[in-house]
């Protein structure tokens, strides 16, 4: 365990750019090009569990996730929420956590598959982000962070790429 | 009128959502030119001929991470600048589901559509959450475990009908949340054993 992971949807050009170079700090997953979309089929959960089936680099992005005890989604903030591509690779994810079920601040979530509670940090980018905007992907951040085991998340917001990621630094 | 549902479940087939795609569109079918489209297998461009002239459209999908699956999450990002160029003046409905008993966890992917209205200058229609997905296929929707999903799709088919808008609604569905959540166990065990799992296994953390 160390270190934050970085899912990020930028073009490789401005990811190799501008994204951190300290390799020991930090690890770097690029969601574009878009990876396949989530079929729906459960497997993750019941045939390789915690890992899903389609053979692709998304397959390994949950054993990726447990190894990091902080995880920043640096994503183009979409309706007020994650891009399709950090979308689609969240979505190939859900085998970060149990199938099973808990009680939580008297709501049902997913039991951690991993014996850790990372931090997540949503980092969104984008012109014009509106008031009503920024408050869903608040509230989305919180819920995922409930759903993905751990009640502790932070969201900021940005108006361009290049600033979000001067923020990480 | 016309109005289109959008299947956004990302299964082929034997989804909550088709299900209840198909109540709507018996609901709708008497009033309304009403087809069904599922986002995962047509096209951009054969979505947006089937919105073209819409008065309503009708997207339902189950909840995916807090949100909107990927693929229908997608299409909306690409057709907010133009779908209100063949959709003028179409108001937005929407169902959600989850696999959780609480319907309320529906609320920010609610949210997350009624944004994508505003910035592609449709008209926000109704939202409903509806909790306890797993149990959609156990019973036909309107009886028993499902009465209170009838009512509520019903009531949601009558303000497309007269296109009116009106506060989203959260299902409670129709038996305790202790039996649910038991049910669902037994389910998960049953599909680990289904692709020769034990339960314990279900636990296993994969190695990269």
């Amino acid at each position: 365990m160390s270190g934050a992971l970085i899912l990020h949807d930028l073009q490789q050009s401005e990811a190799e750019q501008f994204l951190p170079k300290d390799t020991a700090k930090y690890s770097l997953f690029a969601a574009a090009p878009a990876v396949r979309h989530c079929m729906g089929c459960f497997r993750c959960w019941f045939k390789t569990p915690g890992r899903c089936v389609i053979d692709d680099r998304a397959a390994d992005f949950v054993a990726l996730m447990s190894k990091h005890e902080e995880l920043i989604f640096l994503s183009r903030l979409v309706f007020g929420g994650l891009s399709p591509d950090i979308k689609a690779v969240l979505d190939r994810s859900i085998g970060f956590v149990l199938p099973f079920f808990r009680k939580l601040n008297a709501e049902t979530h997913h039991v951690p598959r991993f014996d850790i509670s990372p931090l997540y940090k949503y980092i969104f980018y984008g012109p014009e982000i509106t008031d009503r905007e920024k408050e869903t992907a608040k509230k989305l951040a919180v819920a995922n962070a409930l759903n993905l085991g751990s009640g502790r998340c932070f969201v900021s917001f940005f108006s361009s790429s290049r600033e979000g990621m001067e923020a990480l630094t | 009128m016309k109005a289109v549902i959008i299947n956004g479940s990302p299964k082929a087939q034997d989804s909550a959502s088709e299900l209840i795609a198909a109540y709507l569109q018996a609901r709708l079918a008497q009033a309304a030119d009403c087809s069904v489209c599922h986002a995962a297998r047509y096209s951009r461009d054969e979505i947006m001929r089937a919105f073209t002239g819409c008065n309503a459209l009708i997207f339902v999908f189950p909840l995916y991470v807090d949100g909107i699956p990927s693929h229908l999450l997608r299409l909306l990002d690409e057709i907010q600048n133009s779908v209100a160029d063949v959709a003028s003046g179409a108001a937005v409905y929407c169902v959600v589901n989850n696999g959780f008993y609480e319907a309320h966890q529906n609320a920010v992917a609610l949210e997350l559509m009624g944004n994508f209205c505003v910035r592609s200058g449709l008209r926000w229609g109704q939202g409903l959450g509806v909790g306890a997905g797993g149990m959609i296929a156990a019973a036909p929707i309107g009886r028993g475990p499902l009465k209170n999903l009838g009512k509520a799709l019903d009531a949601l088919a009558e303000n497309i009908r007269n296109n009116k808008t009106a506060d989203n609604l959260f299902v409670k569905p129709n038996f305790p949340k202790f039996l649910y959540n038991a049910a669902a166990h037994m389910s998960f065990r049953a599909q680990a054993r289904k692709y020769g799992l034990k339960t314990k296994q279900l636990y296993d953390k994969p190695r990269q």
